[in-house]
């Protein structure tokens, strides 16, 4: 009895993971060949799998594989790059796993330039056996970085919130998991409500809204060891927690002036700063890529549209950033500062839309009813979201290069992503 | 076992990489670093029992749901006449406290509709107070979307959640 309840127990475990599905790509990919690694097949296939599917899920790439080639090199030497240019291929990846044991395991891999007839980068990957997935991560970044010049994501994470029905009851899960949605982990499991789950700037620590207490309240916790502290324990409500760039700031929504209003918080003195002061609804803060200005949301006009206060110019009125349409909300800077990107609603559609600061027009970037929640990858490339579709939620994103993928949950929802830092 | 150049590439920046790229006479890229992925710790929310009222309070303030407009936190004249009995309860049973919670319907943002939940939530409060009934009776908070007690994406199920109840 107790077998089959373990066996249970643990299918539960690997459908509650995310599934990619990648609709789109790009139109303009690079052509690059993915050769097989030598060493144990066992690893090594499980290795070049990750690598595709990262490569392809940036939507910059098309992928050809050992069948589809003329010719497959055993070695360095032997590449015939007449074969590679027929089949108008671009870049050739070799790769090889150099020490494998108990507690070790290292890999190598070259990217060679086809046009060139050239070797332009050998790189090297120290990791642990059981860091496998991570260790595929970094060279699939390697090779992106190399190829576009672009920092890939590849080894980032996501965090999320998951909810699921167990024996009638609801359980909250926070979440984090590798970019590709796989190796899930919980970092705080709950039967009450947790939204707005944020990293802080070093990916070390998450801030987050729980209802665990009976209302709306934000914690911090530290990732690798647990530990969870209360902010502002002897308030009220607080929500809608934003970290600053270096670090040493939160900004939050208080509900004490009898309605939402946006403070910032000194993490290490606890002085609490106010930032709006008007009758209206001020909420969901966010800070631009080098702490100078905070974007937020706010009712005043009439309904929630984007505002901006600059942070040297602390007295000035916050300054109105959207007038298209009747809701623009939750909104955060690419990390570029070229613009912004924020959950804007088109007739009775909430979509996910982006608009340059150059430009006086907003660029809807997803096309279905229920979008929310965007959050942008830290290269400033990837956008992922949450949609409900026939009544699931689940994460999707696109890429400023016009690839869209898909990751589904198997079971419950999921929802209200969160790009972390570079890891790095 | 710790590897030594896994403690060094801990670090954003590693020594050897910068050692390695500098000794590189080609134009190709050299690099080498090591994996690091930090362990997660996982932890469970202890989940507070709020008290509830007692039976009597609980039957004549059960009732006294009442309902919004798209984001709007203006009591409508059916809501008026809905809390006249709330407020006839709480001014006879003078000792009861009562918590109001309020609620949006499911789009758009959840911090935003959060807000709008505590939003309606203040109107009722500050409807009760201008009747009589002291604000230090009454807490207020809000669920925003968080407890839908409509599960469609209809205008009628948008509807039934966009509420402000008394618990």
């Amino acid at each position: 009895m107790k077998i089959f309840f373990s066996l249970l127990f643990f299918t539960q475990l690997i459908f509650s993971e995310l599934v990619l599905e990648i609709t789109q790509g790009s139109e303009d990919p690079y052509s690059i060949a993915l050769i097989e690694f030598s060493g144990s097949k066992k690893i090594t296939n499980e290795i070049n799998s990750i690598i595709n599917t990262d490569l392809l899920r940036t939507g910059e790439f098309k992928i050809f594989r050992e069948s589809q080639l003329l010719s497959i090199p055993t070695n360095e030497e032997d590449i015939k790059f007449e074969d590679f240019k027929l089949l108008g291929i671009d870049f050739i990846i070799t790769g090889s796993l150099t020490n494998e044991d108990k507690f070790n395991i290292s890999a190598s891999y070259q990217v060679f330039n086809v046009q060139k007839e050239k070797k332009i980068r050998t790189s090297k990957i120290f990791g642990i056996p059981n860091k496998l997935r991570q260790l595929a991560h970094y060279i699939s970044d390697g090779i992106y970085e190399e190829i576009t010049g672009l920092k890939g994501v590849a080894s980032t994470k996501l965090l999320y919130v998951t909810e699921n029905i167990n024996d009638d009851k609801i359980i909250f899960n926070l979440v984090v998991a590798d970019s590709d949605g796989s190796n899930e982990q919980i970092l705080l499991k709950s039967s009450e409500p947790i939204i707005s789950p944020s990293w802080s700037p070093d990916s070390k620590k998450v801030a987050y809204v729980s209802f665990e207490t009976g209302m709306a309240k934000v914690f911090i916790q530290t990732i690798a060891t647990g530990k969870r502290e209360m902010v502002l324990e002897n308030s009220s409500q607080i929500s809608s927690p934003s970290w600053s760039p270096n670090g040493k700031f939160l900004s939050l929504t208080l509900y004490q002036d009898g309605n939402a209003e946006i403070y910032i918080l000194n993490l290490k003195n606890q002085n609490l700063t106010r930032l709006t002061n008007h009758y209206a609804i001020d909420t969901e803060s966010s800070w631009s890529p080098n702490g100078s200005k905070i974007m937020f949301t706010s009712g005043r006009s009439g309904s929630p549209q984007l505002y901006e206060i600059n942070l040297r110019k602390f007295s000035s009125k916050p300054k109105r950033i959207t007038f298209e349409g009747n809701y623009n909300a939750k909104g955060s800077y690419l990390s570029s500062g070229e613009g912004i990107v924020f959950v804007h609603r088109s007739e009775n559609n909430f979509q996910i839309a982006l608009k340059y600061t150059n430009e006086s027009f907003i660029r809807p970037l997803t096309n279905s009813k229920l979008d929310e929640s965007p959050s942008i990858s830290p290269n400033g490339n990837v956008i992922i979201y949450a949609i409900t579709e026939n009544g699931m939620s689940m994460l999707s994103g696109v890429t400023l290069s016009g690839a869209k993928f898909r990751l589904p949950a198997r079971t419950g929802e999921v929802r209200e992503p969160s790009w972390s830092g570079f890891l790095r | 076992m710790i590897n030594i150049k896994n403690v060094l590439n801990k670090n954003f920046f590693s020594p050897f990489v910068f050692l390695i790229l500098l000794n590189s006479c080609s134009s190709m890229n050299v690099t080498e670093e090591s994996v690091y992925d930090g362990g997660i710790q996982t932890v469970e929310a202890s989940v507070k029992d709020n008290t509830s009222l007692n039976y009597e309070t609980k039957a004549i303030l059960a009732n006294a749901t009442v309902y919004f407009e798209f984001d709007s936190f203006k009591l409508s004249s059916k809501s008026i006449q809905t809390l006249r009995s709330a407020v006839t309860a709480m001014k006879e049973n003078s000792s009861i406290k009562i918590t109001i919670s309020g609620h949006a319907d499911e789009r758009g943002t959840r911090e935003y509709n959060l807000a709008l939940g505590q939003r309606r939530a203040e109107s009722v409060r500050d409807y009760l107070a201008v009747n009589g009934v002291s604000k230090s009776r009454v807490l207020v908070k809000s669920y925003g979307e968080e407890r839908l007690i409509a599960e469609g994406s209809d205008e009628s199920s948008h509807s039934k959640n966009r509420r402000a109840e008394i618990n």
